[in-house]
C-alpha cells in the first residue's frame, strides 16, 4: 500500500463559542492514499466539514496529528500553512467565496501570483477555458451564476496543479444540471492531474462516485454503514 | 515580491470604488484641513511681518530708551551709522476738552514726533493732508492729529481745540492709519499725534514721566543689522537700550502670532485625533466587510505580510488622497476668504500658498493616519482561513502583537516630538498630548464599562417589561463594537469643547467677576513730589473714596544679576522683557508679607538693597545675597537681595516686582503712582477735581482697562472656538460614520422585531434611547476630562482661582446627546421602512 497523502491520527477539535468549549471531533484517525477519492458523508453537524478544515490545515487539531505530504500540519503556523496550501492544496467551497473585486481571471490568477508563476494570467485563462468559461474571463462574480461561480472556484483550485483537492458540498448550493456539471468537471479535474480528492456530501449518488466513504456521526467516524455492506 | 503582490492585489480592490471611505476621508481631510488653514494664516501674517518689516518698525532699526532721550553719546553713534534718524516718544495721557458742562476727558496714547517721522510708510489723515502741515497748526496753536474714536468721545471736530497737560493744541484731522502702529505694543488708549518740541510747555514729558523714546534709523541699503545691533548693544550695554530692526519688525505681534498659532494648531492637533477615531472606525468597518476576502486569500496561500502590505497599501492610497484634499482645503480658504481676513487683522498679510504650513500639516495627517489604521490593520493578521467554514469566534485578543503595539508607540512619540519642534512649546504640547492620550484612554475604559453594565442591566429585574430600554441596552452591550467608536468620537470632541468652555469661563470671571470688587476705581500715575501731599489730602477729604494707596515710581531694567548678564542666569523669563516698575520704602509697609529675610531698618544707607518678589524670584532661581544691577534712567544700580515678599498681580492693586531702600535710589527724578478706591458714582467727580487740579497727571480708569483687556481675551476666546467647532464639526462626522456603519445591523434586527411583533414606534424608541445613553455616557466623561483640563490650565498656566462652570458643563452633556440622537435617527429610516421578508432572506 501506498504512503498516506493525508494522515490524521486521534484528531480532537473543540472550539471556544460563546455558549462555552464544544467537542466537535472526537478522536479521528484516518488515512487518505494518494490519487484515492474520499467522500466524507453524515447528517449536519457532525463534523464533515470541520474535518475537511483539519485536513486543508484551515483549523488547527487541538490535540492528535494530521500529516499533509508527510509535513504535521499541527506544527505549522498560520503563515507556514498558508505557504503549504499554496503549494499543495486546493479548496473549494459551497458558497464559492470568490473575491467580489475582481475578476473571474484575476480571481483564478491568484494562487499561481501568489506562487509567484510568472504565467499566471494565461495558465489562470487556460484553466478558465477548460472549465467552459473562456467567454466570461472579464465578469465580476456578481455578473455571474451561481453554476458559473462554482466552477470559477474550481478553476481557481484546481489552476495550480494540488496533490491534494478539497471540497466542502461544492454542489450544495447549485441545482440538479449544475450540480451534475460541476461534479464532472471536478472528477475530471483529479482524473487529469491525478490529485488526491477529498469531498464533504450529503448527495448519495456524488458519494457513490468516490473510491471510499467515511461516515461521520456525533464528531466520531461512524464504521456501521460500512460493516452493514460488508455484511 | 510580496509587495509587488500586495499592490497588484490592491489595486484590484480598489476598483470597488471609495464606498465606505467617505468619512475615513472626511476626517482626515477635516484635521489636516484645520492644522493647514491655522498654519497659512500664521505664514501670511509671518509674511507681511516680513515684507513690511521696516514700515511697521518706522525705519531700518529702532533704538529704544525708557524714560529719558538718547545722550550724546548715543545720539552721535546713530548718526554715524545711517542716512537719517527720526525721535518718537510714547507715553500715555489725558486729552482734555473744555465742553459746557465742564471739561471732558479722554485717555490717549501720545506718539510725540520730529519733523522726520515717518521715515517709512505713510501716516494717513481724514481730510488728507500731509502731516507737516496737520502738525504745523494754526493760530499760534500747534496741531495734533488724533484718531477718530477719540475725537469722537470727546465730541472733537477739525479745528476744535483740546489740551495735553497745560498745552493747548488745535486738531488738524483725524488718524486714519500710522505705518508704525503693530510695533507700539498694547495700548490702553487711542492715539493722538503731536510734534515733541510743542510738549515743551505742557509740563508732561517732566524728570520722571513715564515714557518712552524710539530712534528710528534709516541705514544705508546693505547695512549689516546683526552686527550693528551686537555694536550697540556692546557700546552701551548697560543703558537700558532696546534695540529691534527690521529683520522682526514687530516682534510683540510676532511672537503672539508664533504662540497663538501654535496653540491653534494644538487645538487642530486635537480636532486630527477625533478625526483618528473615525478614520479608526473607518478602517475597522472597511476590514470587517472584507473578513471573507482575507479568509479566502489565507486559504489560498496568502501569508500575514502580503495581507497586511495588500490592506495597508489601500489605506495608504486613501490617507494620500485624503491629506491632499486636506491641503487644498487647508490652503484655499485662507487664499479665498483673504480679503474678510485682512479687514481684521490689524497688520498686514500677504496671502499665497506658503509650502512650509503645508508640510507640517501633512506631516501631522501621515502620522495621525498611522497611529490609528495601524491597530485596525494588525487584525487582519487574527483573521483565519476557518471563517469561511463558520462564523469568525474571533481570536478574542485586546491588543495587537508587539511588533505593532511598539510601532505605535514610536510614530506616537515622532508626532509629539514633532509638535514640540514646529510649537516651540514643549510643556504645553506635551500637556496637549498627554490630555489626549489620557481621555482616550478614559473614554476606551468608559466605553468598556457602559457596554459592561448595558449587559449587565439587560438582566435586572427592573428592565424586563421595557422592551425598547432592554433592546437598547443590549444593543449597546452587544458584540458590536459601534458604542465603543460614538463614545470614543464623541467623547474626545466634547472634551476639547468643555475644556475650552472651563478655561474661557473662568477667564471672563477672573477679569469680569472677581477684580471689580477689589480692584481700585483708578490708577494715576505722573504724580509730581510736590503735587503728592494734596492729591492725598483732596482724597481724603472726599467721604466716597474708602482707600487711597501710593507709591513712588521708577521704570528699571534688570541687566545683571550676580555680576551675568541677566538673560544668562534667568533665560527669557517676563520680568526681564524690558522695563520693570521700581519703588522705594523705608518702612515694611502693612500690607507686606517676607516669606524670607529681613527689612532694612528705617534709617539704613548702606549699600544697596533689594527686596524682591517671591514667587518670580523662585521662577527665575534667585537665591538672598544674590547681587542685581538695575539700570535706572541709564544709571546702574547694583544691590543685594535682602528679602522675598509676597505679590499679588490679581488683585489690580499697587505691585512692585522691585523695592529699594530709599537712599539706594537717592536723587534720581521720579513720580508717585496711586490707587483710589471709590464708590462707582463718586469716580467722575474725582476725576474731574483731580484732573483739573493737576493737569498733567493720567488717570486710567481701572474698569476701561478691565474692558480692554476683555476685549482682547475675547478675541482669543473666539480664535479658539473655531479651532474646537472644527474639531466638533469632525466629531459629528465621526458620530455619522458610526450610524452610517452599524445601518445594516439596526436594519437587520428591526426586521427580526417586526417579524415578532414590535411595532416601528417601539424600535424608533429603542434606537433613540440607545443614542441618548451613548451621547450621556460620552458627555459625562467629557465634563470629567474637561474640568480636569480647564482645572490644570487656570491653576498652573493662569495661575488664577478655579470653579466649574456649571452651564457650560451641562451644555456639553446636553450637545452631546443631541449630537448622537441627531446621527443615530438620520440613519435610523431604512431599518424602520425596509421590508422584513427582503431583509431576512438576504440572510440567508
Amino acid at each position: 500500500m501506498s504512503e498516506p497523502v493525508l494522515s490524521l491520527q486521534d484528531a480532537r477539535l473543540s472550539l471556544d463559542g460563546n455558549a462555552g468549549r464544544v467537542d466537535i471531533l472526537h478522536g479521528i484517525t484516518l488515512d487518505v492514499i494518494k490519487g484515492e477519492t474520499l467522500g466524507l458523508v453524515g447528517p449536519s453537524g457532525s463534523g464533515k466539514s470541520s474535518l475537511l478544515m483539519l485536513m486543508g490545515g484551515l483549523e488547527t487539531a487541538t490535540s492528535g496529528t494530521v500529516t499533509a505530504l508527510g509535513q504535521d500540519l499541527t506544527q505549522m503556523n498560520e503563515d507556514a500553512l498558508a505557504r503549504f496550501r499554496r503549494a499543495h492544496m486546493g479548496v473549494v467551497f459551497q458558497s464559492f467565496h470568490l473575491i467580489p473585486t475582481m475578476t473571474a481571471l484575476e480571481n483564478v490568477a491568484v494562487p499561481l501570483e501568489l506562487s509567484g508563476h510568472k504565467d499566471a494570467f494565461e495558465r489562470a485563462e487556460a484553466e478558465l477555458q477548460t472549465v467552459g468559461l473562456s467567454h466570461r474571463v472579464d465578469h465580476y462574480p456578481s455578473q455571474m451564476s451561481g453554476g458559473e461561480q462554482q466552477r470559477v472556484a474550481l478553476a481557481r483550485a484546481s489552476a495550480p496543479r494540488p496533490d491534494i483537492l478539497l471540497a466542502d458540498e461544492p454542489t450544495g448550493n447549485l441545482d440538479g444540471p449544475n450540480g451534475a456539471a460541476i461534479i464532472d468537471m471536478l472528477f475530471g479535474l483529479r482524473d487529469r492531474h491525478g490529485a488526491t480528492l477529498v469531498l464533504v456530501t450529503h448527495a448519495p449518488d456524488l458519494a457513490a462516485r468516490c473510491d471510499r466513504t467515511v461516515h461521520l456521526r456525533d464528531g466520531r467516524v461512524d464504521d456501521t454503514p460500512a460493516q452493514k455492506a460488508a455484511e | 515580491m510580496s509587495l509587488a503582490i500586495a499592490a497588484r492585489f490592491a489595486r484590484r480592490e480598489l476598483r470597488g470604488g471609495l464606498r465606505g471611505f467617505r468619512i475615513f476621508l472626511a476626517c482626515l481631510a477635516l484635521g489636516v484641513a484645520a492644522i493647514a488653514a491655522v498654519g497659512s494664516v500664521r505664514a501670511s501674517i509671518q509674511a507681511g511681518l516680513e515684507r513690511e518689516g521696516a514700515a511697521l518698525l518706522g525705519g531700518d532699526a529702532e533704538m529704544e530708551f525708557t524714560y529719558r532721550f538718547a545722550t550724546v553719546d548715543e545720539r552721535a553713534w546713530m548718526e554715524d551709522q545711517s542716512l537719517a534718524i527720526s525721535e518718537v516718544t510714547d507715553f500715555r495721557s489725558m486729552a482734555v476738552v473744555d465742553g459746557e458742562n465742564g471739561p471732558e476727558r479722554g485717555l490717549t496714547q501720545i506718539k510725540s514726533v520730529d519733523a522726520a517721522y515717518p521715515l517709512v510708510g505713510e501716516v494717513v489723515l481724514d481730510p488728507p493732508i500731509p502731516l507737516p502741515d496737520a502738525l504745523a497748526g494754526s493760530d499760534s496753536l500747534p496741531g495734533a492729529v488724533m484718531e477718530r474714536v477719540l475725537k469722537d468721545r470727546l465730541g472733537l471736530e477739525a479745528g476744535d481745540t483740546f489740551r495735553l497737560g497745560t498745552q493747548e493744541f488745535i486738531l488738524s484731522a483725524a488718524l486714519v492709519t500710522e505705518p508704525d502702529s503693530a510695533a507700539g505694543g498694547f495700548a490702553l488708549g487711542p492715539r493722538t499725534i503731536v510734534r515733541t518740541d510743542d510738549l515743551a510747555n505742557s509740563s508732561l514729558l517732566g524728570a520722571g514721566t513715564l515714557f518712552s523714546t524710539k530712534y528710528r534709523l534709516d541705514l544705508p541699503d546693505a547695512a549689516p543689522l546683526e552686527a550693528l545691533e551686537n555694536e550697540a548693544e556692546t557700546l552701551f550695554e548697560t543703558s537700558g537700550l532696546r534695540w529691534t530692526d527690521a529683520r522682526n519688525g514687530a516682534p510683540g505681534v510676532q511672537q503672539f502670532v508664533d504662540r497663538l498659532g501654535a496653540f491653534l494648531v494644538l487645538v487642530g492637533l486635537s480636532g486630527l485625533a477625533v478625526g483618528g477615531v473615525g478614520v479608526s472606525a473607518a478602517v475597522r468597518a472597511y476590514l470587517s466587510g472584507k473578513t471573507g476576502v482575507i479568509a479566502t486569500l489565507k486559504t489560498l496561500g496568502a501569508d500575514r505580510r502580503t495581507i497586511f502590505q495588500t490592506y495597508f497599501l489601500q489605506i495608504g492610497v486613501l490617507t494620500i488622497l485624503g491629506i491632499l484634499l486636506g491641503l487644498i482645503l487647508g490652503a484655499g480658504l485662507p487664499l479665498l476668504m483673504s480679503p474678510v481676513i485682512e479687514a481684521r487683522l490689524p497688520i498686514p498679510a500677504v496671502f499665497a500658498i506658503h509650502p512650509a504650513p503645508l508640510i507640517e500639516a501633512a506631516i501631522y495627517g501621515t502620522l495621525a493616519a498611522l497611529i490609528f489604521t495601524l491597530w485596525p490593520l494588525a487584525r487582519t493578521d487574527d483573521i483565519r482561513a476557518a471563517t469561511l467554514f463558520r462564523d469568525a469566534l474571533g481570536s478574542g485578543k485586546l491588543l495587537p502583537s508587539w511588533p505593532y503595539l511598539v510601532t505605535i508607540a514610536l510614530l506616537l512619540a515622532a508626532l509629539i516630538w514633532i509638535a514640540i519642534w514646529f510649537s516651540d512649546a514643549m510643556t504645553l504640547t506635551l500637556a496637549t498630548a498627554g490630555g489626549i492620550v489620557g481621555v482616550l484612554l478614559v473614554l476606551t475604559l468608559a466605553a468598556m464599562g457602559i457596554r459592561a453594565l448595558s449587559r449587565r442591566a439587560t438582566k435586572l429585574k427592573s428592565t424586563r417589561g421595557r422592551t425598547a430600554l432592554r433592546l437598547a441596552l443590549g444593543s449597546i452591550g452587544g458584540p458590536r463594537e459601534e458604542a465603543t467608536s460614538v463614545v470614543l468620537s464623541l467623547g474626545l470632541g466634547l472634551s476639547v469643547l468643555a475644556a475650552v468652555g472651563q478655561i474661557d469661563g473662568n477667564l471672563r470671571n477672573a477679569i469680569a467677576g472677581d477684580l471689580p470688587e477689589v480692584a481700585p476705581s483708578y490708577f494715576f500715575v505722573d504724580i509730581q513730589n510736590d503735587q503728592l501731599p494734596e492729591f492725598r489730602a483732596r482724597l481724603d477729604a472726599n467721604d466716597a473714596v474708602s482707600r487711597v494707596d501710593s507709591a513712588p515710581m521708577l521704570r528699571g531694567i534688570i541687566t545683571r544679576i550676580n555680576d551675568r548678564p541677566a538673560r544668562d542666569v534667568a533665560g527669557s523669563h517676563w520680568v526681564l522683557d524690558g522695563d520693570r516698575g521700581v519703588t522705594y520704602t523705608d518702612a515694611q509697609p502693612d500690607n507686606t508679607t517676607l516669606t524670607e529675610g529681613e527689612w532694612w531698618p528705617e534709617d539704613y544707607t548702606g549699600p544697596p538693597l533689594i527686596s524682591f518678589a517671591a514667587e518670580e524670584a523662585e521662577e527665575m532661581g534667585l537665591s538672598l545675597g544674590d547681587s542685581m544691577t538695575i539700570n535706572i534712567l541709564g544709571r546702574d544700580i547694583t544691590g543685594t537681595l535682602a528679602s522675598f515678599r509676597e505679590v499679588d498681580f490679581s488683585t489690580a492693586g499697587i505691585g512692585f516686582i522691585l523695592s529699594m531702600n530709599p537712599s539706594a535710589l537717592a536723587g534720581a527724578p521720579h513720580t508717585h503712582i496711586a490707587t483710589v478706591y471709590a464708590e462707582e458714582d463718586a469716580e467722575a467727580g474725582i476725576l474731574r477735581e483731580l484732573a483739573n487740579t493737576f493737569p498733567n497727571i493720567t488717570a486710567v480708569r481701572v474698569r476701561d482697562a478691565i474692558d480692554r483687556v476683555s476685549d482682547v481675551l475675547a478675541g482669543l476666546a473666539a480664535a479658539t472656538s473655531y479651532g474646537a467647532s472644527a474639531t466638533l464639526l469632525t466629531g459629528f462626522l465621526v458620530l455619522i460614520g458610526a450610524a452610517a456603519a452599524g445601518e445594516r445591523a439596526r436594519t437587520y434586527e428591526a426586521a427580526i422585531l417586526k417579524t415578532i411583533g414590535a411595532p416601528r414606534g417601539r424600535i424608533l424608541s429603542s434606537f433613540a434611547l440607545r443614542a441618548a445613553l451613548l451621547g450621556a455616557g460620552a458627555g459625562i466623561v467629557a465634563i470629567a476630562a474637561g474640568i480636569t483640563a480647564g482645572w490644570a490650565v487656570t491653576t498652573f498656566v493662569m495661575e488664577t482661582s478655579f470653579i466649574v462652570i456649571w452651564p457650560n458643563a451641562l451644555a456639553i452633556v446636553i450637545g452631546g446627546v443631541l449630537a448622537t440622537l441627531l446621527a443615530g435617527l438620520a440613519f435610523a429610516w431604512r431599518p424602520l421602512s425596509a421590508r422584513p421578508a427582503q431583509i431576512l432572506r438576504a440572510r440567508e
